[in-house]
């Protein structure tokens, strides 16, 4: 299934002292609309350019398409609901993986069923438990998030600019006094640090004591 | 028998302890500091970042390193919920192969690395650590708040493993029953008992298991 979707451009920064970028998104922006939800990422330690993950029993998977301007710009495809036949796993979501695929055991799987037999016995694989409160607003006609999330229980604070128009993503950065040596990181990325599958740079979220 | 009256900072028998993770433990930690008697200036409130060397075989030592230390203890024993850690072996780094071989990789439970040098800087070690397959190196920066509770040492501390947040709180004595009093004193009763080893690896994926809220 391929949604007709056209890919936007995104800046996202995570970090648990974001308050003086937030104050300036509410006073450019009323906060529209609150949402929270809970999802699932499925994460290896391997490069790749794929963001794999389920919400409300869903699987989607957002492809990297290209990186212009320090933006990253993601193109989603939805690969179905659960349960989800096991043909679809492992021509669609292993392969976005980049891990080779086990044998299946059964035809169709429930979600608890993947991540139980298929997921955690698998050791390339690790899951992320993302519970989100994501807050709505529009700063130079993008749509700007701020939410704080919980990875595996543990609290972190992401915010998000995003647009089809690339120049306007960069416009919303310099009106929030985003400059160009703030690293733009996307969820994986943010989670795989959390969970050590890759290695934490020096400016990763340190904690001002 | 007469109980050994604890005084914070100093050495006592191998303490039992109660400690649990989660995202709000904040109307437990408002009564630890209502209910806490006054306690030394150095314990009020203490930083330190650490870090933690988890794999998915171990869940008894738990080793961390801080100040270029490294501290390993391991379980002793369970007793109406509470655990009993003692220390294995303290190590300053450089640390010499036959340490690492003898005493610190057989503590992680995992397969040997080769060790080809005589003795490694802390930076070789991580390196070692961060290429091993079924070992990971976690970061954990803390700021802890003491106190003193029905005769147990407690702590309220903020924790940020690899960067994201989560509360923790103990209380911590050579006796069981004060420690359980404690517990129920500060509305933690039915909690999990959840130890920093555990606590890295829910957060990090390692265990599939839930922090207590």
């Amino acid at each position: 299934m391929i949604a007709s979707v056209i890919p936007r451009y995104e800046f996202r920064i995570f970090g648990n002292a974001l308050s003086k970028i937030e104050e300036k998104i509410m006073a450019l922006s009323p906060r529209e609309k609150t949402r929270q939800m809970d999802s699932v990422y499925l994460l290896t330690p391997f490069k790749r350019r794929n963001n794999v993950k389920i919400r409300e029993g869903i699987m989607d998977i957002k492809v990297l398409e290209q990186e212009h301007a320090g933006l990253q710009q993601w193109n989603p495809f939805l690969v179905g609901e659960f349960p989800l036949e096991a043909d679809v796993i492992k021509t669609v979501v292993f392969p976005a993986l980049g891990v080779e695929s086990p044998v299946f055991e059964r035809e169709k799987y429930t979600l608890s069923q993947f991540i139980a037999e298929v997921i955690t016995i698998d050791p390339d694989l690790a899951v992320a438990y993302v519970w989100k409160t994501r807050h709505a607003y529009t700063v130079a006609d993008c749509i700007t998030e701020v939410a704080e999330i919980k990875v595996n229980g543990a609290t972190i604070k992401t915010i998000c600019i995003e647009s089809e128009d690339a120049g306007k993503v960069l416009e919303a950065k310099k009106l929030l006094g985003i400059g160009s040596n703030v690293e733009n990181v996307s969820y994986p990325l943010a989670l795989k640090r959390i969970m050590g599958l890759t290695s934490l740079p020096e400016s990763w979220n340190n904690i001002d004591f | 028998m007469t109980k050994e009256k604890l005084k914070i900072g100093e050495i006592s028998k191998p303490r039992f302890e109660f400690r649990t993770f989660g995202r709000d433990l904040e109307e437990a930690a408002y009564r630890m500091t209502r209910l806490s008697v006054p306690v030394p200036e150095k314990v009020w409130e203490r930083t330190s970042e650490e870090t933690y060397i988890v794999s998915k075989t171990n869940n008894i030592n738990n080793t961390k390193i801080r100040d270029g230390k490294m501290d390993i203890k391991t379980f002793v024993q369970e007793v109406d919920g509470l655990e009993q850690w003692n220390p294995l072996m303290k190590g300053e780094f450089p640390i010499s192969a036959t340490v690492l071989r003898e005493e610190v990789f057989p503590a992680f439970q995992v397969e040997m690395p080769p060790l080809d040098k005589e003795e490694y800087s802390l930076e070789e070690f991580l390196a070692i650590i961060k290429n091993h397959p079924e070992l990971l190196a976690v970061t954990v920066e803390k700021e802890r708040y003491g106190y003193m509770v029905n005769d147990t040492i407690c702590e309220y501390g903020m924790v940020w493993i690899n960067g994201a947040l989560v509360e923790t709180i103990n209380s911590e004595s050579t006796e069981v029953e004060d420690i359980k009093k404690t517990i129920e004193m500060l509305g933690l009763g039915g909690m999990e008992n959840i130890n920093y080893l555990q606590a890295i690896k829910r957060v990090t994926g390692m265990i599939d298991k839930k922090l207590v809220n």
